[in-house]
């Protein structure tokens, strides 16, 4: 994350896309758009497009693999080639590789693993185009193809990401903020008793900024939170018109 | 005390209520009962059942299901039965003397059978008897939920359908279905409607209605 | 063989004996086709989301600056990969590209290429620098025929593709200084052969049903081919494939 005092990231009290500091981008969620994944979920995020598919709890192949008290919970996170202006060549690199790390023990806290011993529920996120905050939209969506799904959990998880930009605390960074700014903070939660299941910063922050971007960023997906809650609601009111 | 009305919208992690007595679609946390996944609420006095919208196939005692023959082991079958879990045909069940005939001219890989499942152990492990070959016919797959709507309070629904099109349909438990004789294709396309439409009221009229239409186009 | 297999399998050879398919369609019609092109539009130079019947497939197209092969050193270069993303298919597992997804990258690539569908003449830009275009297949919804849906989307994106403004040495993403250009459109045709008839665009149970396929991609000459799968075609079989692959080339093509 670079830092570059030239570039104005704050004009007039606006950010660069006219948000305000607590703004979040256009979000728009919907569930049930794969048929053959178990359960699958879409999120348009400002300009990042994400969709997420589960199968499982289904038979976990290595043998010893296989946990006799619980599911086996992997999630991985995977960047198109062509997601990104500049091409990423495909196959994980180390960044995916943590981003599907701490997704998958973000969601291992609420998923009810015991339930389904010896088997494997896998989740796939796949980012389409990325702009800023792919991590929290794939949590999103993973949270909600898990529900569409039908597997048992605890609560949804929500994510949203903070940062500091041009000294100021906001919410939900684009991408230029993400690149140019002095701080970087997703957080995902369990909306019911707002708990942290994924923490992670980068850059500077006072511990006095560090509350108050906390404070944003629970604000932030307790918003976040409802529109995951509409989109499960929207997928039972189904067209009946013909087949 | 109830924090649901009947017939509710509920989501994973939303609050039931204390002291309700809840399905195995519940968990338990500090004396009070939240919904595990998202579905449709029914409150029956102080027990209150989730009927999902979605789920795996998990095999219990007594259900019918159709399974698939996908291996033979120490003179058992492996039966695939839509489930993560191991199901298994016991050469003792269909063979006189499995341990010295070739119990392969009983069933093959690739057959597709009927049965029941007669035990099921702690790791959801089971074992289907009465086994019976599906020949002809078709097997489709829906979502296990929806089964129960597929069915119909009292069988309903299934009369319903094998009225209209004369097919002879198996339900499994385990969302596989197989339809033989009759009109085959008006009966995937209501059994396809009824799994999409599952949690809308009026499915039945609707259903009656599509079959009615198609039924006198023949 | 994957389970599902055995379900429909002896049903739906039924049905071709009776002249049926089971989703109603004639032996000779392709499934609806539904593409929306730009859906990467603010990242990609170039893209289409196909949906042919259930099946799904996103290509984006991606341009960058680089070495031409030392045996055309004034022409572009293309590239052609395709991921079978584990999320389209119980079957699918994360990893490199196996023979599947190589297969259909390599098929779709020879269609465009041989075609000459991109002029790579015009992609030279000046000595030791090239436009390299990167055509990226993500497969995310299996239900048969990715051969078709993924032929049909990658040249639907170069058809919309822009290419990046190159100013002292760099590519400026996010902006523009023309269109691909593109010259041909190859439309792929894929047969299932089920009880020795042919049958276009199967779906997934068909493709389970199949003893054999044959692709066939053309303009106006036929630019790729393609045998897959265990069993054998005979010459009559081969020739009426060709000329039907032609005729529903030409309605395909209408829709981009």
């Amino acid at each position: 994350m670079k830092r570059n005092g030239k570039i104005r990231l704050i004009k007039d009290g606006k950010r660069l896309d006219g948000r305000k500091f607590d703004e979040l981008r256009r979000i728009e969620m919907k569930v049930g758009v794969l048929k053959r994944a178990t359960g699958s979920a879409y999120v348009e995020w400002g300009k990042n497009k994400v969709l997420a598919g589960v199968y499982g709890p289904r038979e976990l192949h290595p043998k010893y693999l296989r946990d006799p008290t619980k599911a086996l919970l992997r999630c991985i996170y995977n960047l198109a080639p062509f997601s990104v202006e500049e091409r990423k060549r495909p196959g994980p690199d180390r960044r995916s590789i943590e981003i599907s790390k701490v997704t998958t023990e973000a969601l291992n806290s609420v998923v009810l693993v015991e339930r389904y011993p010896n088997t494997a529920i896998d989740v796939f996120i796949e980012i389409l185009q990325a702009d800023a905050g792919t991590r929290c939209a794939g949590i999103n969506a993973a949270a909600l193809a898990l529900a569409d799904a039908g597997i048992p959990m605890r609560d949804l998880v929500t994510a949203c990401a903070v940062g500091k930009v041009d000294g100021e605390i906001v919410l939900d960074l684009m991408k230029e903020e993400d690149n140019y700014g002095e701080c970087d903070m997703p957080v995902a939660i369990t909306p019911r008793k707002k708990e942290v299941v994924l923490l992670q910063m980068d850059g500077k922050l006072t511990r006095d900024e560090f509350k108050r971007a906390y404070e944003l960023a629970i604000d932030g997906a307790m918003r976040i939170c409802e529109i995951q809650k509409n989109a499960l609601l929207s997928s039972i009111n189904v067209d009946v018109k013909g087949v | 005390m109830l924090r649901i009305k009947n017939n509710e919208f509920v989501i994973p992690g939303q609050l039931i209520g204390s002291r309700i007595i809840c399905d195995t679609n519940c968990f338990y946390e500090n004396g009070k009962v939240y919904s595990a996944i998202q579905g449709i609420a029914r409150v029956i006095g102080n027990r209150v059942i989730i009927i999902p919208s979605s789920g795996t196939y998990v095999p219990k005692e007594g259900d019918i299901v159709i399974g698939v023959v996908k291996n033979i082991m120490s003179r058992n079958w492996v039966i695939d039965i839509n489930s993560p879990y191991t199901c298994i045909l016991k050469g003792e069940e269909v063979a006189r003397d499995p341990l010295n005939e070739d119990i392969r001219k009983y069933f093959v890989v690739g057959d597709i059978i009927s049965g029941k499942i007669s035990r099921v152990d702690e790791v959801n492990n089971s074992t289907i008897s009465g086994p019976r070959k599906l020949e002809n016919g078709i097997v489709i797959e829906v979502n296990p939920k929806r089964v129960p709507r597929v069915v119909g309070k009292k069988r309903s629904m299934l009369n319903l359908i094998k009225e209209k099109t004369k097919s002879r349909i198996l339900v499994g438990q385990n969302g596989r279905i197989w339809i033989n004789d009759g009109n085959i294709e008006l009966t995937i396309m209501a059994i396809k409607r009824i799994e999409k439409e599952a949690q809308t009221k009026g499915l039945t009229d609707r259903i009656a209605k599509m079959l009615e239409e198609n039924y006198n186009k023949n | 063989m994957d389970i599902e297999a055995y379900l429909r399998r002896d049903y739906i050879k039924n049905l071709v004996n009776q002249g049926k398919r089971l989703d109603g369609r004639k032996f000779d019609e392709f499934r609806k086709i539904e593409i929306e092109n730009n859906y990467v539009g603010e990242k990609a130079c170039g893209s289409s989301l196909i949906n042919l019947g259930n099946t799904m497939v996103l290509v984006g197209i991606s341009l960058d600056v680089g070495e031409p092969y030392p045996d055309s050193p004034e022409s572009g270069v293309m590239t052609t990969s395709a991921e079978l993303r584990p999320l389209a298919s119980p079957y699918f597992e994360a990893g490199p590209p196996g023979e599947e997804a190589i297969e259909v990258a390599r098929v779709v690539d020879r269609g465009i290429r041989e075609s000459g569908a991109i002029n790579l003449e015009k992609l030279f830009i000046e000595e030791n620098k090239v436009w390299i275009v990167f055509i990226d297949i993500h497969i995310l919804d299996h239900d048969g025929n990715l051969i078709d849906a993924s032929g049909i989307a990658a040249i639907s994106a170069l058809l919309n593709t822009k290419i990046p403004k190159y100013e002292d040495g760099s590519v400026i993403y996010g902006e523009y200084s023309g269109s691909l250009p593109v010259t041909e459109v190859p439309i792929p045709c894929t047969f299932a052969k089920i009880n020795d008839k042919m049958l276009i665009d199967p779906t997934l149970d068909e493709e389970y049903a199949m003893d054999s396929r044959l692709t066939i991609t053309t303009t106006d000459t036929i630019n790729a081919m393609q045998k897959g799968g265990v069993g054998s075609l005979s010459e009559s079989e081969v020739y009426n494939a060709v000329d039907m692959a032609f005729e529903k080339a030409k309605d395909v093509r209408k829709l981009l």
